[in-house]
């Protein structure tokens, strides 16, 4: 099977998804090893960029995903007939950001450099998937350590947690 | 003419310290704490003059800009030895802002983010994808022992005289036969016969609920030894006797 065949293969197999795809089931699939997944897939985000396709292969931490392009977004709007529904909050954003940059955290190292409660939020942030419990903390009480997840990756544009733009310091 | 002034909302005591620093225009480093907290305290009043609810997060924070101002106005006793001991609360409180800020600036950058990238949209998954988990039957149960088993239960149910077609509304009634009821009817029954079986004696109950109440009245005199049960094989039908005891 040639090259062209191959991503021919994973598009469909992405299409049928829907979902994230991970690198090692497509490998499965291909007979391929993880690393060469990997550079065909980096090969053929750059021909959808190169053929200014109206797709684009969305990569988040070893997942494969088809996605639209968000230059266009305004005429899906315009199909759909809906406007977009509204973004997280200020807080919730910037509780994200403490998460996000301090991960794994607690939720009194939230609360201490936010300066308030964040009971309410952590549990918006909770449902909506972009954040989860990832351990506990070997301290007394055992407090709940908190990070981000593939979901915040995927609503944010960063393919892992170290794309993250540096936090500025002044 | 009601004068209208429209109040920023602040996500806490720091975001409203940062947005005063910056409306004074200095620096955080550089901030004067008298001038800042009297500031604060006018917001905090502002505040409740409108009917904000203040949370109690900011009345902390305004303790402790006064506490800061206090420790500036008492000169220390011993600088030096308590310098080791006590940090500085002003610089503390500046620490703390430039942290927050930090984060602040990031949440700033996610909402960017965010904009643009709520744009994206998926597919969802094709269907065949749903009936991944279906139920599996057991490997020795096949449907046609399953449809038998199924036309057994509902002659069985014809039988007992039910005419409701389906589930749409249950009677609750009151019981009109009683248990003790029951019991003297077995005992009755079994004075005139010492012997009979399981299924002869549900012959006359017609209902369900008659169905019960011998059965749990037969259970009852098996528990008093009045009665006594024999099966002499695997699914054969239950013999049972009267006790010879006394009478």
């Amino acid at each position: 099977m040639d090259e062209r065949e191959m991503m021919a293969v994973v598009e469909s197999i992405l299409f049928v998804s829907g979902d994230p795809v991970d690198a090692k089931e497509i490998g499965r699939i291909l007979d391929l090893d993880v690393r060469m997944v990997r550079k065909l897939m980096k090969k053929m985000s750059d021909c959808y960029h190169f053929e200014r396709r109206g797709l684009q292969i969305i990569s988040v931490n070893d997942t494969y995903q088809l996605g639209t392009r968000p230059e266009y977004s305004n005429y899906i709007q315009k199909f759909i007939g809906q406007e977009r529904s509204q973004g997280l909050s200020q807080a919730s954003l910037e509780t994200l950001a403490v998460i996000a940059y301090r991960q794994p955290v607690t939720k009194a190292d939230i609360e201490s450099i936010r300066g308030v409660k964040c009971d309410y939020i952590l549990n918006t942030l909770l449902n909506r998937g972009l954040i989860q419990e990832v351990a506990r903390m070997d301290t007394p009480g055992r407090p709940i350590l908190y990070g981000t997840t593939d979901l915040f990756l995927r609503s944010f544009g960063l393919s892992s947690i170290n794309e993250l733009p540096p936090l500025e310091t002044e | 003419m009601p004068y209208l002034v429209k109040l920023q909302q602040f996500e806490g005591p720091l975001d409203l310290l940062l947005h005063l620093i910056s409306k004074s225009k200095v620096r955080i480093e550089d901030i004067s704490i008298t001038e800042i907290t009297e500031q604060y305290l006018e917001t905090l009043h502002m505040m409740e003059q409108f009917d904000i609810e203040i949370a109690s997060e900011f009345l902390v924070m305004a303790a402790t800009l006064l506490h800061i101002k206090s420790c500036i106005l008492v000169p220390k006793a011993k600088p030096e030895m308590e310098e080791l001991e006590e940090p500085d609360p002003k610089q503390e409180l500046i620490t703390r802002l430039l942290e927050y800020k930090k984060y602040k600036e990031a949440g700033n950058k996610l909402k960017e983010r965010e904009a643009y990238y709520s744009g994206i949209f998926y597919k969802l998954p094709e269907e065949l994808f749903t009936n991944e988990k279906s139920e599996v039957l057991p490997p020795d149960v096949n449907i046609d022992l399953l449809h038998e088993a199924l036309c057994r239960l509902l002659q069985s149910r014809q039988k007992l005289g039910s005419t409701e077609s389906g589930p749409a509304f249950h009677e609750i009634k009151r019981d009109t036969i009683t248990i003790n009821d029951r019991i003297d009817h077995l005992k009755n029954y079994f004075s005139m016969y010492s012997k009979s079986t399981f299924f002869s004696i549900f012959e006359d109950d017609s209902s369900r609920e008659e169905i019960i109440m011998t059965f749990l009245a037969l259970l009852e005199l098996l528990k008093v030894n009045y009665l006594e049960v024999q099966q002499d094989y695997p699914f054969g039908d239950i013999i049972i006797k009267r006790r010879n005891l006394n009478g």
